[in-house]
This record gives structure tokens, sequence and C-alpha cells, in this order.
């Protein structure tokens, strides 16, 4: 039977110790860096692509209806947007000051990041599902003057199918994932915010 | 070398052992708790030039230490605490010790207490000052001496139930 006593001087006999040295922390301060750096260039360089290809499209190819270059510019604005969100998230996370706060305030700061980050990924992406399904809908114009009239039908069902599909298959399971993922979370947070208040 | 590397190496040397004491005491898990302090490094070193001398320097390593365990609930599924203590028994390559098995047990124990538990009570158990604790956790001192209180009596009770089976 041991008293509490007992415990702290087996506390201060005890022999686990860290097996990082400070060499090691030197090391992944460097590597974290270019990794953030590294994956905000390859997001940079492919969203810059897909812009150019798409400009490419708009200057190179003559379309007979305006509607095309609307859709172009739909599709353009959904990759911007995605981007410039993503950017955003990174600056916010690296000037935040919220790693200092005391832990129940960090906690808070934590389930709202976490709620915001959620919306981004479920409510928005719904957002680009409809405009991107109003952008080839307004493409579906020019194909109906421009080629027969079997390849335009063939188009809309290809098209119409892959939304669905995309809609109440992948969607829904994404959406249904990342709530449940994010409420677990959110529980486990508000949880430990609690146990800090309670007295 | 630069004031603020040998800064760091200094902050580093004082602190790290304590550190990692506070991150195995939450989580359980040598590994898990190795990661958590070169995390809470690694953001020390970011943060370091926004210390504003309101606080002393190990307090607020101790904080961004606290704020980056309880974040880790966030990234990693915790497994069960005695399916984690028992692997840092099975982990000694020699057969472990009377005073490793000890400590072992008492890790499990704090494994079995709730997470704010964890934090107070490795950092009594380092014997960090009372109102440098209460600054950390963000709790008045009035009402951390209460808790710690509840908390002993309560790992002592969990320890010697531990140690019974």
């Amino acid at each position: 039977m041991k008293g509490f006593e007992d415990l702290q001087q087996l506390w201060h006999r005890q022999t686990p110790e860290p097996n990082v040295s400070f060499d090691t922390i030197l090391k992944r301060i460097k590597e974290s860096k270019s990794e953030l750096a590294k994956k905000l260039f390859w997001q940079s360089v492919i969203v810059a692509a897909a812009i150019i290809v798409l400009l490419s499209v708009w200057v190179a190819v003559s379309f007979s209806t305006w509607t095309t270059y609307l859709a172009l510019a739909l599709t353009m604005g959904c990759i911007c947007y995605f981007f410039v969100n993503q950017l955003a998230d990174y600056r916010r996370i690296s000037s935040s000051h919220s790693l200092l706060s005391k832990p129940q305030e960090y906690i808070a700061y934590l389930q709202a990041f976490k709620q915001k980050r959620n919306r981004f990924n479920t409510r928005n992406y719904m957002a680009y599902e409809i405009v991107l399904a109003v952008a080839f809908g307004l493409y579906a114009v020019e194909m109906y003057f421009s080629v027969p009239f079997w390849a335009f039908i063939t188009f809309l069902l290809v098209v119409v199918c892959w939304f669905l599909i995309c809609h109440f298959v992948f969607m829904k399971q994404y959406i249904k994932q990342e709530n449940a993922r994010i409420q677990e979370m959110i529980d486990n947070l508000g949880r430990i915010n609690k146990q800090f208040h309670e007295s | 070398m630069s004031n603020q590397r040998i800064l760091f190496q200094q902050l580093f040397d004082d602190n790290s052992k304590r550190v990692y004491h506070l991150c195995y005491g939450y989580t359980g898990d040598s590994d898990a708790a190795n990661d958590l302090m070169q995390e809470t490094f690694i953001k020390v070193w970011q943060h370091l030039d926004t210390f504003r001398n309101q606080s002393q320097l190990s307090t607020w390593i101790y904080r961004i230490a606290v704020n980056t365990c309880l974040s880790y609930l966030r990234t990693a599924k915790r497994r069960a605490t005695d399916e984690l203590n028992d692997h840092i028994i099975e982990n000694h390559t020699e057969e472990p010790s009377e005073k490793q098995e000890q400590v072992a047990l008492l890790y499990q124990s704090i494994a079995q207490l709730e997470e704010n538990e964890r934090i107070i009570i490795t950092m009594v158990l380092d014997e960090i000052p009372y109102p440098e604790i209460a600054e950390i956790s963000g709790i008045s001192e009035g009402n951390l001496r209460v808790k710690i209180h509840r908390i002993k009596h309560k790992l002592t009770e969990i320890y010697n139930r531990n140690e019974r089976v």
C-alpha cells in the first residue's frame, strides 16, 4: 500500500527519458518549413496550370456561344476561390497565437477552427458541385449547336450520370464521414474543455 | 551560432525532460511522448520571438506543451490505455526490474485519470510550484489546490488497485 509521497519518490527515480536530440529538433524545424513551402508550391503550380489551360482554351478556340465563355469563367472562378481559401487558412494557422492561450481558450479555438474547416469541406463542395453543373450546362448549349444530336445526348447523359454518382455516392459518403469525424473531435474537445472549467 | 539558437538550445536542455514527462503522462506511450515533445519544441522555436516576459520561459514552454498534448487528441485515435502500457512493459528487451515495473504501473495509473488531471498531476510530480501550474493550466490557485488534493487521492487509489491486480 503506497501513499502519494511514495509515488512521488518513484517518479523521481524513473528512467524514461526523451530519445530526441537537440539536432533532431533543429532538423525537423528545417524540414517542416520546407514541407509546407513545397506543399504550397505544388498547389500553386497545379492551380496555375489549370488556369493557363483554361485561358489557352479561351483564347485558342473560337466558341460560337457566349455561354461557353461563361462556363470557362465559372470554372476558373471555382479553382481560384478554392486556392485562395487554402492559402488564407495556411496564413491563419501560421500567424495564430492561440497556442499560447489558456488551455480552455485553445480548445475553444480548435473547436471553432475545426467546425469552420468542416463547413468549408462539406457545404462549399456542394456549392462547387452546383457551379460546375451550371458550367457544364452552359457548355451543353455550345455542344447542341456544334455536334450531332446523338453526340450531344451522349455527352449530356455521361455528365448527368457523373454528377449523380458524385452527389449521391461520393459526396454523401464523404460528408457523412467528415461529419462523424468532426463530431467525435468536437465532443472530445468539449469534454476536455469542461474538465478545465469544472471546480 | 546565432543568439536565438543558443537560447533555444538552453531552453531545450533545461526543459526537455520535464516536457517529455508531461507528454508521457498524457499519452502513456513513449513514442507518442517523443513526437509530442518534438512538436512542442518546434512550436517553441516558431513562437520564440513572441515571448513577452509576462511569465517565466519555462511556464510559457509548459503552456505550449499542454496545448500540444490537448490537440493530440484530435489527430490521434488513442488506443486503450491498458494496451498502451502493456506495450511499455513489453518494449523492454531485458527482463524489467521491479522499479521499471512500478514506474510503468505509475504511468498506467496516470493514464486512467481524466486529461486535465493527467496534465496537472504530472506537473505536481515534477514539483512545479503551484502558482506556475495555475498559470499554465489557466485555473485559479484556490481551485487548483482543491483539484490537486482530489487528484493525488485518486491517483494513489488507482495505483494501489492496479498493484493488487
